[in-house]
């Protein structure tokens, strides 16, 4: 499980501040899946983040009682200076798998060739997308944290995603934040929608997205 | 107890990956790779030395210029330099802290760490060139050097604790911190014996932290030949406060920090 109570993020704006939401409380249990819908800014990465510990809340808990992954978006979990061979031998390391298992899969499934020898900032966002999704996959979370834009790759890398994430690991808890009402009608079984710093739970998809499309 | 060793385990394996990463993307797989970190100190040392020599004549005070000026200036490299790449180490590494096993106190730590072991892999480089050269005694008490540096190691760790969240918060510390670190040298210990000066300014030296630890090291490598005076309650209890205080600062910014 993952137990979000009464979660506030505020940030420093000026001489003030901004509140991206208050009171905000969410369980995701084994296997669930959870869309997150909301306009731009209304918080839906910011969550993301909290649940994956990379930033903090202001106020509130979060309990973690199942591994997830860390948020999957374009930004984080690389650094950019070392190459995807690097990359890879580094998350291999902090998360104590061996480099030699591992390797194997990053190439098949990002198919980067010798661009894995490369600095990872010379990739494209499809290509960084590739190496993110490929990397967390060989460590095998309970949830998976994943941000929409993350989701720019072709056809085949969609496909792949598919199969990999939704198909054989279907018994994974995921926390998607979106705003293709196909893809959360798709894969979610809840979904939250996040508007004015509040977020209420919808139990029907549908009606989320109902309420998502005349915000 | 297992949640302890489990711990360990993560943590071990969390500062040898980081430490790889570090010592990868600062210097490169190119010719010799890692032993770039002890280059800068061991140049330093040893060029300060040489001119030292050309300007002071081969001894002072009935010991090698060159011994003394290079057993000053690798602590006083190791402490600018730590000093400086703690700056902005939580912002610039925020990607790491993708991973939650990657806590910020691991990025302080392995920064200083490397600068540590290219500092003594510097001192024990001179140290033996210098000896060959009949510069250089054989270390007369190690466990008096090894205790000094301990200590000099310990005061420099705990103001980075405190140095690296400061400069998250101000900008202003960044730009102060090469000045202050210049300014301080006269306080360091660096180019003279305590016993060497008059006793009004011994006093106020003996109030420096990195005076007492200097004044170990050489004492534990020129044994008699230097009088060595030191004081170990204000290294130890300033080391204690600032890695109290740091400890909390590190916490504190560590819940604001923003990441993209």
């Amino acid at each position: 499980m993952i137990h979000c109570e009464n979660l506030s993020k505020r940030y420093p704006m000026g001489s003030g501040h901004k509140q991206v939401f208050q009171n905000l409380d969410l369980h995701v249990g084994p296997g669930q899946r959870v869309g997150l819908l909301g306009r731009n800014g209304a918080g839906k990465t910011t969550l993301i983040k909290l649940i994956g510990g990379v930033e903090m809340p202001t106020s509130g808990k979060i309990r973690r009682e199942m591994s997830v992954s860390w948020p999957l978006g374009f930004g984080g979990g690389f650094q950019g200076s070392l190459t995807g061979y690097d990359n890879a031998r580094f998350i291999a390391r902090i998360y104590g798998h061996e480099y030699e298992d591992i390797r194997g899969f990053v190439e098949d499934f990002t198919e980067l060739g010798s661009q894995l020898k490369m600095p990872v900032k010379t990739y494209s966002s499809g290509m960084k997308a590739r190496l993110a999704f490929a990397l967390s996959l060989t460590i095998e979370f309970d949830c998976y944290l994943i941000d929409e834009v993350i989701m720019v790759g072709d056809a085949d890398f969609h496909r792949k995603c598919h199969y990999e994430l939704f198909e054989k690991r279907a018994d994974r808890a995921l926390i998607l934040a979106s705003h293709s009402s196909e893809l959360v009608r798709g894969l979610c079984d809840r979904a939250m929608v996040l508007h004015e710093g509040h977020g209420r739970m919808y139990s029907d998809v549908n009606e989320a997205l109902g309420i998502y499309a005349d915000l | 107890m297992t949640s302890f060793a489990a711990g360990w385990r993560i943590q071990r394996r969390v500062i040898g990956a980081l430490m790889i990463r570090e010592l990868v993307t600062r210097f490169g797989r190119e010719n010799i790779g890692f032993l770039w970190m002890m280059v800068e100190p061991l140049l330093f040392a040893g060029l300060v030395g040489i001119m030292w020599r050309y300007m002071h004549g081969p001894e002072e005070h009935g010991v090698s210029v060159v011994a003394f000026v290079a057993s000053g200036y690798i602590p006083l490299t190791l402490f600018r330099h730590a000093v400086t790449r703690c700056t902005r180490i939580f912002s610039v590494n925020g990607s790491l802290l993708y991973h939650r096993q990657i806590k910020v106190l691991d990025f302080i730590f392995v920064r200083f760490l490397i600068e540590v072991i290219g500092s003594m892999m510097a001192f024990v480089c001179i140290g033996t060139l210098l000896y060959l050269l009949n510069e250089f005694p054989m270390p007369a008490d190690v466990g008096l050097l090894l205790a000094g540096w301990s200590l000099y190691c310990l005061f420099t760790f705990s103001l980075c604790l405190v140095l690296a969240p400061l400069s998250e918060l101000s900008e202003v510390l960044e730009k102060l911190l090469p000045v202050t670190t210049y300014i301080m040298i006269p306080f360091s210990g660096t180019f003279s014996m305590v016993s060497w000066l008059t006793p009004e300014i011994q006093q106020v030296l003996l109030y420096s932290p990195f005076v007492s630890p200097m004044e170990l090291i050489r004492a534990g490598i020129f044994g008699d030949r230097v009088n060595a005076i030191w004081d170990l309650t204000v290294p130890i209890s300033s080391s204690l406060i600032l890695t109290l205080v740091g400890l909390a600062l590190c916490r504190r910014i560590r819940r604001q920090l923003v990441i993209e």
